[in-house]
């Protein structure tokens, strides 16, 4: 007997969708990331929630490119399983996007006429066949053909349903001061829009008011200028450059320095000889430039001066793949570096959440007087984010520094925070020394000092584990029987898991180090089954738990990064590991 | 304020005869000369024998890590641009570990006056070559890196575009004394490259033919002229005095600090009595 074909999917029902999400894949040179940021804009400024990233080849510059663009009523902090719309000016293009682009079944396909390749098999079968336009022909009476990615935002615009006058108005902000290209791009958008028969997208309407557009990047150096941030020091490098080049154009306005340096080691000792000059000090990298900065780190916590590192976690080791997020910083940042000194770690879970966390970094490591390291990873750092308007809290941190009436230094475990000794202080002159030293900054080859000044210094960390205890983030009820412990921008895919599994609860560490464990056992407690869903080959994160407390029978969800977690993915991990 | 007055309660771990007693005399000598105040001073060192000489003043000194005073100096003095920073270390710190930084600290030209302490030796882990120790005394004493040239500091910086570039003897205290003076004065990157002797590692026989090599300049030197320095820094003698002196521009960056153009005329000052001691 023959098998029946499935009946065919309904049409896709509008009102029922939350979100959509549009694959644009394109070469260098095509405009997609163009055509990406303008729909988000677009989306953002009729009160849509959403969110773009931007996938690229083995190299940073040139090569295939493609963003994926998620629009959504609420919120999003994840790019989605699977695509409603792909849009791809070359079919052989996408080979490289093996693994990383699925179509929804009820999706639509964008392609030039001119390609007649087969679309390949992994991107899975939409019930719709492609529709093709043909982008490469002139228009009559214009000798070359309209610019691709202006067609295509016509065709997306109309296929969405938006007005075309928002498209008008982004382009106008964007090409207003080059009014010839304006036209030019105006006159493609407008033949596309026009065109018939284009598959109709589900639609979404926003709630009408405007909302901001932000990468994790410029979250992190606006909320480190609004904490206080005078002072910046970087070298460039993938995925964090942004950070510097952000604060290049909005520090010295709040009377702040940028200089960039000629390596991370650098970078770091500017910051520590801003820092020792008592002004709120910060550099940025990822892990290559994290090994550099390693011996300064262990300086920073010696010598108690204050810094914020912030690493955007790349994968790697070496040069890796520089644009792919990874997770496996975090040992580094807990534990890297030559002999015993406290850190502060904290972990950022999305771009709203980045600058929240700049206020912490400051707060911590100007009151400890320690190095503070912040980690981001390539999903948050270059995500260009559709969030509510920011309310900007400014504050200087301070540091309690010391002064000409003070009474003379006793230090110990209740006293562990020296008073800073801040340049220009009249006889408040000091020595200050990689090199072991006593409470008064004497260099010494003590050994009973070295115990005593360790003792003192690694006593901050109880006491910020007792001001951090509730940095952490739960998902799902409480009740739920099963739980996932992950970190950093795994958050989104996750907070998606639990609404359709509400069997699983989550717990989100905002601190690394000190970890908020006693949050941890309350919450992991009557739990049926457990396990660590990470981005590290190692297992980083369940290797470091293991250290602090008893993980027997807690599952490794661990891979690689590379490319992010899909809902799909962990559907398929927890199935496996439940058997 | 007096001389003596900017030591700290530490006293020095250098050897006996060691050349960088004298540079602390000259250094607070010089301080005391431009009537600095300690609490406007920074002092930025690395790694070294030389580089525990900030723990030797009264200023908020920094005694760093190897190779790296001048990334630290740098974001001192671009924060706190109020503070005098002056940064010492040794020929390993500056011209070997921490050789990166000095290109990229002539470029920014960040107002710092960097005292390099070159004895040609890694003298504090005990007498390992350096990249200034000369091939003879590597040759003679079967150090590392025989075929190695030798790095010239002064005819480095030239060559990096430093817009002050002197040399001094440890032995010569009131030319020290000057030098520093100078440095500090000059708004800019300043380099004071200090031929330093080393009591322990290094021998009396060469101590003494590096002082013999050394002769001030010529009265008639005119240090704005960079092709005459390069001819100095070229020199067979080791030439002592203020070789290369960029003309005062008009306008410097307000973020790399010492905005006043240079004094036309050094001071000449008595040397003062507590110099006896």
């Amino acid at each position: 007997m023959a098998v029946q074909p499935p009946a065919p999917a309904p049409a896709p029902d509008a009102a029922a969708r939350d979100s959509v999400t549009l694959t644009l894949a394109g070469s260098g040179g095509d405009g997609v990331a163009l055509l990406g940021d303008l729909l988000l804009r677009m989306a953002a400024h009729q009160g849509l929630y959403g969110m773009m990233v931007q996938s690229y080849g083995p190299q940073i510059r040139g090569g295939e490119s493609a963003v994926v663009v998620r629009v959504a009523r609420e919120e999003v902090q994840y790019e989605g399983d699977e695509s409603d719309l792909l849009l791809c000016f070359r079919v052989a293009d996408l080979q490289r996007f093996r693994g990383g682009l699925r179509l929804h079944p009820h999706g639509v396909v964008v392609l030039d006429a001119a390609d007649e390749s087969p679309l390949p098999d992994w991107l899975g079968r939409a019930e719709r066949a492609p529709y093709r336009y043909a982008f490469s022909a002139a228009p009559a009476g214009q000798a070359a053909p309209d610019p691709r990615n202006m067609l295509a935002l016509g065709l997306i615009v109309n296929a969405l349903g938006w007005a075309p006058a928002l498209a008008h108005r982004a382009l106008e902000q964007r090409f207003g001061h080059r009014p010839a290209l304006l036209a030019a791009d105006v006159g493609a958008f407008d033949r596309g829009h026009a065109t018939l028969g284009v598959p109709p997208l589900p639609r979404l309407a926003g709630h009408g008011v405007p909302l901001v557009v932000e990468t994790g990047n410029e979250a992190v150096a606006r909320g480190a200028m609004d904490a206080g941030l005078r002072f910046f020091a970087g070298y460039p490098i993938t995925p964090s450059s942004e950070i510097m080049e952000t604060l290049i154009e909005e520090l010295p306005g709040r009377g702040g320095h940028v200089v960039q340096a000629e390596d991370e080691i650098a970078s770091l000792g500017m910051v520590l000889g801003a820092s020792f000059g008592n002004v709120p000090a910060m550099t940025a990298t990822s892990g290559p430039g994290l090994s550099l900065m390693t011996e300064m780190m262990g300086l920073s916590s010696m010598t108690e001066i204050p810094s914020v590192i912030v690493d955007c976690q790349r994968a790697g080791p070496a040069t890796g793949m520089p644009s792919r997020m990874e997770q496996s910083d975090l040992l580094h940042a807990v534990f890297g570096g030559h002999g015993d000194f406290p850190r502060v770690v904290l972990a950022a879970l999305d771009v709203v959440h980045a600058r929240e966390t700049m206020h912490r970094a400051f707060h911590l490591s100007e009151k400890y007087l320690l190095p503070v390291l912040v980690l981001s990873d390539a999903y948050i750092a270059q995500r260009r984010q559709i969030r509510d308007a920011i309310v900007e809290t400014r504050e200087m941190p301070r540091r309690r520094t010391w002064a000409p009436q003070d009474a003379p230094l006793t230090l110990g475990l209740e006293e562990v925070v020296p008073p800073f000794h801040a340049p220009g202080t009249p006889d408040g002159t000091v020595l200050i020394a990689g090199l072991e030293h006593d409470e008064q900054g004497w260099p010494t080859a003590d050994g009973a000092v070295h115990q005593r000044m360790n003792e003192r210094r690694f006593h901050k960390l109880p006491r910020i584990a007792a001001e951090t205890a509730d940095w952490y983030r739960t998902l799902g009820a409480d009740v739920a029987a099963y739980g996932l412990v992950a970190w950093g921008s795994t958050y989104g895919v996750l907070r998606e898991w639990v609404r359709e599994h509400p069997e699983y609860r989550v717990f989100l560490p905002e601190i690394l180090e000190p970890f908020p464990l006693a949050a941890l056992e309350r919450w992991r407690a009557g739990l049926r089954w457990c396990a660590v869903l990470e981005m590290s080959y190692a297992g980083q994160l369940h290797r470091y738990l293991s250290g602090l407390t008893d993980l027997r029978g807690v599952h490794r969800l661990a891979r690689s990064g590379g490319l992010p977690i899909t809902l799909h993915e962990i559907a398929q991990r927890t199935r496996e590991a439940l058997q | 304020m007096k001389a003596t007055e900017y030591r700290s309660a530490l006293q020095p771990v250098w050897c006996p005869g060691c050349g960088d007693f004298g540079v602390l005399k000259g250094l607070t000598q010089a301080f005391a000369d431009l009537e600095l105040a300690p609490e406007k001073l920074g002092v930025i060192s690395g790694i070294g024998c030389s580089s525990r000489l900030p723990g030797y003043l009264r200023a908020f000194s920094f005694n760093s890590i190897h190779g790296r005073a001048l990334p630290i100096a740098t974001g001192l003095k671009v924060a706190r641009p109020d503070l005098t920073v002056f940064v010492v270390g040794g020929d390993g710190d500056g011209f070997s570990i921490g050789v990166g930084h000095v290109p990229h600290a002539v470029r920014r030209d960040v107002d710092l006056t960097y005292a390099v302490m070159d004895n040609g030796i890694y003298a504090l882990t005990k007498g390992q070559a350096s990249a200034t120790t000369p091939i003879g005394i590597k040759r003679e004493r079967g150090l590392a890196g025989v075929d190695e040239q030798p790095l010239d500091p002064v005819l480095f910086v030239l060559s990096l575009g430093c817009g002050f570039v002197a040399r001094t003897h440890s032995g010569n205290l009131p030319h020290m004394r000057e030098m520093f003076r100078e440095g500090i004065r000059h708004p800019g990157f300043a380099f004071i490259h200090v031929l330093a002797g080393c009591a322990t590692y290094q021998t009396k026989a060469y101590q003494e033919e590096i002082r013999g090599r050394t002769e001030l300049l010529p009265d008639d030197h005119d240090p704005t002229d960079f092709r005459r320095a390069m001819d100095v820094a070229l020199d067979e003698r080791f030439k002592l005095g203020v070789i290369y002196r960029r003309p005062p521009v008009a306008a410097r960056p307000a973020w790399a600090g010492g905005g006043a153009p240079p004094p036309v005329e050094p001071r000449e000052e008595p040397t003062p009595p507590d110099d006896a001691d």
